[in-house]
């Protein structure tokens, strides 16, 4: 950087240089051979594909996988000598790596969108599913009531996860007390905690003791339990970023410890808990194991949160997959594509306001 | 040179003389414990409902496999279902790991800094994604692929044990079931391995490379080495997640109370999570659903143990780095 201030004159010229590379730049036979090593093994493979009667996949990987790493390896010495001979390997293997895990998504969101609109429509949005059976035609019937359903548990998992969850924040970044290494530890263990023994424990203390029937409530303390260390951990991160001025200036203007952290401190990071608030809420919302052992199963719109059963739209796509009529399949698909377009939006709402966050 | 540290003085003790301040610290520590609290609860309750049952059938219900209320006395262990989770977690395991490092190795070192944001925005897309809706597409569109890879791998390896499959069923297998997993596990190890790759310090990869090494020899001598702590436990937080999934598993498993001790294409095996959900709509109030509430408390202390032994690597790892 040094050179820079000495030659302001000459700024624009170097940084165009140094825009260039020049030790970046690429011999032409480079160029050639890669473009040959990629064509010629695709060329191969294509020819087998269309005109033998060997099967696809063996095709790919006896064929055109070592194919491809041969070629790339010959381009390598070709191109860069013999020690490029590794580095092609590795480029091929990471862009194959990375190409199967791309071909699994796609295939994912591609079939659900394919299959999921096929059941969607804007009843299929409103109604319930009371008088619909497996085979009933696709123009009836909907999950309004599972989105109802899934609403009320998350909005009740919020209720208790939120606070809890951001008070453990606190303590540990604000209050810092003496057991902050523990709450710390005790957290990461909670995240660890599989869905379904979430769902266990409620059924145990709460239903099987007779506390409390299927209900919402139960649901969303059971998605509590697996929101609480999303939201802990995420809002800590956001706390731990809020300059250290801003407290010290805080107390020195004679305000107290609680109305530092509540009015100066939280305040500042307002964003970063709602990301942490949207991040807890996209953690649970598809959560089935738990609620398949609590919420029970309704066809109906219940907004009781106590004492009735309920349905969600995991448990209603659960209810659905397997069964025997291709109506009832696609409606687990709709209600599948219903399901990851709340989560994106989640997703999407946590980037936005993400985006200003100070690194 | 000598530098003069400020003293920081502990501002948390200096201002607790004032009461407001005193019911704020108490009220946030007691909420602070709740993650503990839940966690005790956890071990109680459904420890509780495991004593009974290891008091009736004895250590058996940890050792043997069978699950048969109607015979007389009832017989019910979950070894092959202990077994299967490991099993099917290895599986994936063995699948996602070179998978979720390529994608991140092409991430952080090859990517154009444009590609590498769209794929990490795709990475979180992919972990985002429920684990009913990877059921359901595994249900319906994995499987039908899956059976004719099993069917070459068994025509073509079927002399290697664990490709041996003497039912031509290659439905329900644990190679499916541990497929799903790997697809689970892919971005939760990708994205650890990625925030821990990108974190190699600029000056140990531009020495590399003005000593001359090229990318492999710099991945192989600097960044894995480097990241070596933090990408084991993100392989262990993925084997965690594996171990509790329960839902797509229910959808790609045939359950069977045998031990599939390795023909991994041959159709049935066992998942405790799976188990739980399966055997739950039909369990009846009394011993059954205190055996599903056993098998969840043993699922529960093996996750936990993964867990922990994950996070402590990490957390080593990551005081080192800094």
């Amino acid at each position: 950087m040094s050179t820079t201030v000495f030659e302001k004159d000459r700024l624009p010229e170097l940084q165009a240089q140094q825009r260039k590379r020049p030790w970046r730049k690429r011999p032409p036979v480079f160029t050639w051979s890669v473009a040959l090593a990629v064509v010629i093994p695709a060329a191969i493979a294509a020819v087998l594909l269309f005109s033998t009667s060997i099967p696809d996949p063996i095709v790919m990987v006896v064929f055109y996988m070592p194919l491809q790493l041969i070629a790339a390896g010959v381009a390598a010495l070709v191109s860069k000598g013999r020690h490029g001979v590794a580095d092609s390997a590795i480029y091929v293997l990471a862009i194959g790596g990375s190409i199967f895990s791309l071909v699994v998504l796609i295939s994912l969101i591609g079939t659900l969108f394919v299959n999921g609109l096929k059941a969607f429509s804007t009843q299929f949005l409103f109604q319930n599913n009371v008088y619909i059976n497996p085979t009933t035609s696709l123009d009836y019937g909907g999950v309004g009531h599972a989105i109802l359903g899934t609403l009320l548990v998350v909005l009740i998992s919020m209720v208790f996860a939120i606070p809890i969850g951001i008070a453990t924040a606190i303590y540990v970044t604000e209050v810092r007390g003496r057991a902050v290494p523990y709450v710390r530890f005790f957290v990461q263990a909670m995240s660890g905690v599989p869905s379904v023994v979430a769902g266990l424990f409620i059924l145990t203390v709460l239903i099987l003791s007779g506390a409390l029937s299927s209900s919402a409530l139960a649901g969303g303390l059971a998605y509590a339990i697996l929101m609480l260390p999303t939201v802990a951990r995420t809002a800590e991160e956001v706390l731990r970023l809020i300059p250290e001025d801003l407290r010290t200036g805080a107390l020195a203007l004679g305000s107290t410890r609680a109305r530092t952290v509540l009015r100066v401190v939280l305040p500042a990071a307002k964003t970063g808990i709602i990301t942490a608030i949207v991040l807890g809420m996209a953690r649970v919302i598809g959560e089935t194991a738990p609620l398949l052992l609590v919420i029970g199963y309704s066809d109906s719109t219940e907004l009781n949160p106590f004492s009735s059963p309920i349905s969600s739209l995991p448990t209603y796509i659960f209810a659905n997959v397997d069964q025997p009529y291709p109506n009832a399949v696609t409606r687990a698909w709709g209600a599948a594509l219903v399901l990851i377009i709340l989560v994106g939006i989640l997703f999407v709402i946590a980037r936005i306001l993400g985006r200003g966050k100070v690194k | 040179m000598s530098v003069i540290e400020p003293q920081f003085r502990d501002l948390n003790t200096a201002a607790t003389s004032h009461r407001g301040d005193r019911i704020f610290n108490r009220t946030i520590t007691t909420l602070a414990f709740t993650a503990l609290v839940v966690l005790a609860g956890i071990t109680i309750f459904l420890g509780a409902q495991a004593v009974p049952v290891l008091q009736e059938l004895g250590p058996s219900y940890l050792t043997t496999t069978s699950w048969d209320l109607t015979v007389d006395p009832p017989t019910a262990g979950i070894f092959g279902m202990l077994y299967g989770s490991v099993l099917l977690a290895v599986i994936g395991l063995v699948i996602a790991v070179p998978a979720a490092l390529l994608l991140a190795v092409f991430m952080v070192f090859m990517a154009p800094p444009k590609v590498a944001k769209v794929l990490t925005s795709l990475v979180d897309l992919m972990a985002a994604i429920p684990s009913v809706i990877i059921g359901l597409w595994a249900f319906y569109v994995l499987t039908g692929p899956a059976v004719e890879w099993q069917q070459l791998l068994h025509e073509y390896l079927g002399w290697i044990p664990i490709f041996r499959n003497e039912s031509g069923n290659f439905l329900g297998t644990p190679f499916i079931a541990g497929f799903v997993l790997a697809i689970m596990m892919i971005p939760i190890i990708t994205s650890i391995s990625r925030e821990v790759l990108s974190h190699t310090p600029p000056e140990l990869i531009n020495a590399s490379e003005a000593l001359g090494c090229s990318m492999w020899t710099m991945l192989r001598y600097v960044a894995l080495p480097y990241g070596r702590g933090g990408i084991v436990g993100g392989i262990m937080l993925g084997l965690g997640r594996a171990m509790g999934e329960t839902i797509a598993i229910f959808f790609v498993l045939k359950l069977v109370f045998q031990v599939n001790w390795y023909e991994i294409i041959e159709s049935g095996g066992g998942s405790v999570a799976s188990l739980i959900v399966s055997k739950f709509g039909e369990a009846n109030a009394g011993f059954e659903t205190q055996l599903l509430l056993a098998a969840g408390f043993f699922l529960f202390v093996l996750t936990l143990i993964i867990n922990v032994i994950a996070n402590l690597i990490v957390a080593r790892t990551g005081r080192l780095q800094r």
